[in-house]
């Protein structure tokens, strides 16, 4: 029974880890249809303010997590400004731009901040464990997982029940006609863009305690919130919380039994069989393109 | 129509007598060596832009080919090394350090040279048939298809670092033998390599060519311009495309098989990330709708970064200059430098400029014979 505990706790740990990294890029893929492979690099740069935020400020992470918000989003916005806009009918390209943009951030971290590793404490008030049912869990993990499931829960009413998501929802059915009916959806989308940028910087802030911080760390964040967002199927919400769940537990159960890279490989392997025969994705409702 | 094609191949002729020659006017072996790796970065541009200029699949993990067919190629050399590089029994040395007491069955095959050298290439070309078979056949196309592939990169480089005992780990596989066919020996530094890569360089474009001007070229640009279209006609796009994506891992594998000649090594490193996004600025420099152009453009940026990495400010610098660069030539140049030379030599080259990257592929497909210009 412990056992069992525990393995549940830990895939829900990376779970929420993993819906952290993908609510963002899901938010700006499903509206905008970018696919934001500076993401990764946000990520890391919200991982490097909580660091300079705490090495030279001295702050607490918790105080410091809705500055770092609005600082990523800030970047975000200028980002969708200075170059995604002028791509939006060239998706492919959008790619190739954000990619430049990602190495760009990658190296300019690396000259400033140095390329070695960097540690951020975990908050003392949340630095003990937690006892459920038999098996211990750390404080700070189940934080996060709460934040996640905040942060998801947020989104996911400002999408379904405020005019501004009624709006976007009318955007991502069919722009020309919702621009017609007077919604300003050049502005709709640089706030999705840099709401999820802000999400992501948000997600490296909450991850940095529990990895280490590196210019390098935001690729395979990317690829993993990829493949959240592929199984889950794109403009569904829900299926991004749901392809968390699934693609943590399975990667804790499957590192368990071998170990994380195989774990991985595996988890890779069954996404690309998936869609082979459900490219819509796992819970995306049928919907006419 | 046809003038224009002979034109084309003369063109594509003179580049590579031109690269043929160097070796009579360069008597360095150290240059060789460099102007031999340009040589091949300019073959994996010529496969990515196969696969992305002439069918629209942009493959961001050109790197994952390129370093199957290099560890193809170091298992053989590392199995041909002089017992004094392997430890007892003749296992390579790695695998004695990771208490391996027999060679794996993997390991086997590459004990013979026509097998290695065949597994160097369709190794590749398999592994991206079968990806491909299921990305294509479950219509992923577009941004989907790129980011599957990245994935795919990033899971085989992870593998290659975790099989430590099979594959080196983070090391690779260094200490190789000289690798020799027919009684000729080829030393990294020598004239006898560099034209070994220049003439599978030119035999690859030439191949290349060949493939976009066939039926089957008509039928991938066809794909890439309206894929639903050619569907609905008939043709099993899916086919098609796992075809190209298959030919260009093929040529990527060769390179990488040329690669190790040259390196004297295989690395994890051969199938990352930064040599992937590389490949793809190479192209998008060059001009992904034209194989000499993406050719010429791996040489020409390789070559500017190795001039400049000698001096030490741009050592640092050089990785955000470049990305700033590709992205500059995303937005405003997305045809790369074979486009604007096609725009300079056409007599009115407003029409090309015209209405940005998307009109400009539209206007590519819809006049066909202007595939037909010199690049």
């Amino acid at each position: 029974m412990d056992f069992v505990v525990s393995q549940i706790l830990t895939g829900l740990s990376l779970s929420s880890i993993l819906l952290l990294v993908a609510l963002g890029l899901a938010i700006i893929y499903g509206v905008t249809g970018v696919i934001n492979l500076a993401h990764g690099e946000f990520v890391m740069l919200g991982a490097y303010c909580a660091w300079l935020l705490q090495s030279q400020l001295g702050w607490s992470l918790l105080a410091s997590l809705a500055v770092i918000f609005l600082l990523i989003a800030a970047l975000g916005w200028l980002i969708e400004v200075a170059v995604i806009r002028h791509l939006y009918d060239r998706p492919l390209d959008t790619i190739l731009a954000t990619w430049g943009l990602g190495v760009m951030t990658q190296q300019i971290v690396r000259l400033t901040a140095g390329g070695e590793l960097r540690y951020v404490q975990m908050p003392p008030s949340l630095s003990g464990s937690v006892d459920i049912l038999g098996a211990t869990d750390s404080a700070y993990r189940l934080f996060v997982l709460a934040v996640a499931l905040g942060l998801f829960l947020a989104t996911w009413c400002i999408y379904r029940y405020t005019s501004f998501g009624l709006k976007l929802r009318a955007i991502t059915q069919n722009r020309a006609i919702a621009s017609s009916f007077g919604i300003n959806s050049a502005r709709a989308y640089r706030l999705t863009f840099a709401y999820g940028a802000g999400i992501a910087g948000l997600a490296g802030a909450l991850i940095s305690p529990l990895k280490s911080v590196s210019p390098e760390m935001g690729t395979t964040y990317v690829v993993d919130a990829f493949m959240v967002v592929v199984l889950g199927g794109v403009q569904s919400l829900v299926g991004t919380l749901a392809s968390s769940a699934v693609l943590g537990e399975t990667s804790g159960l499957l590192a368990y039994y071998s170990n994380d890279t195989i774990a991985k490989a595996l988890v890779l392997v069954a996404i690309v069989i998936i869609i082979r025969f459900r490219p819509q994705g796992l819970f995306a409702p049928r919907v006419r393109a | 129509m046809s003038g224009k094609v002979s034109r084309q191949i003369l063109l594509y002729g003179v580049v590579c007598l031109a690269i043929l020659i160097v070796p009579v006017l360069v008597d360095d072996a150290f240059l060789l060596n460099k102007y031999a790796r340009y040589l091949i970065f300019g073959m994996l541009a010529i496969a990515l832009s196969l696969s992305w200029g002439y069918a629209g699949i942009l493959n961001l993990g050109q790197a994952t080919t390129f370093g199957l067919g290099s560890y193809c190629m170091a298992m053989f050399l590392k199995l041909k090394t002089v017992p004094i590089h392997t430890g007892s029994d003749g296992l390579p040395d790695f695998m004695v350090w990771n208490n391996v007491t027999e060679l794996p069955w993997i390991w086997v095959p590459f004990h013979s040279m026509p097998i290695a050298l065949l597994a160097g290439i369709l190794v590749p070309a398999l592994f991206a048939a079968l990806l491909g078979w299921f990305m294509f056949g479950g219509r992923i196309a577009g941004v989907y298809a790129a980011i599957i592939t990245l994935a795919a990169m990033v899971v085989v480089n992870l593998i290659i670092i975790d099989q430590q005992s099979y594959t080196g780990g983070f090391n690779g596989i260094t200490d190789l033998a000289r690798f020799e066919i027919f009684g000729l020996t080829f030393d990294a530094y020598s004239a006898s390599t560099y034209y070994l890569v220049a003439i599978c360089l030119t035999v690859t474009l030439f191949l290349a060519l060949a493939v976009s001007r066939s039926k089957t070229g008509l039928i991938l640009q066809a794909v890439r311009d309206q894929e639903e279209r050619v569907r609905f006609f008939g043709y099993d796009v899916a086919l098609y495309k796992t075809f190209v994506f298959a030919l260009s891992a093929a040529i990527a594998g060769l390179a990488g098989m040329l690669y190790t000649i040259i390196m004297e090594f295989a690395s994890p490193t051969f199938l990352g990330v930064p040599l992937s996004l590389s490949i793809v600025i190479w192209v998008a420099v060059g001009g992904r709708q034209s194989l000499l152009g993406a050719m010429l453009g791996a040489v020409l940026v390789t070559g500017v970064q190795g001039a400049l990495s000698e001096t030490e400010a741009f050592l640092e610098t050089w990785t955000l200059v470049m990305g700033g660069l590709f992205v500059l030539i995303v937005l405003f140049m997305p045809k790369g430098l074979a486009g604007a030379f096609e725009a300079l030599v056409r007599r009115f080259p407003k029409a090309e400029r015209k209405g940005g990257a998307r009109h400009a592929t539209e206007q590519t497909s819809k006049s066909q014979p202007h595939l037909g210009g010199a690049l």
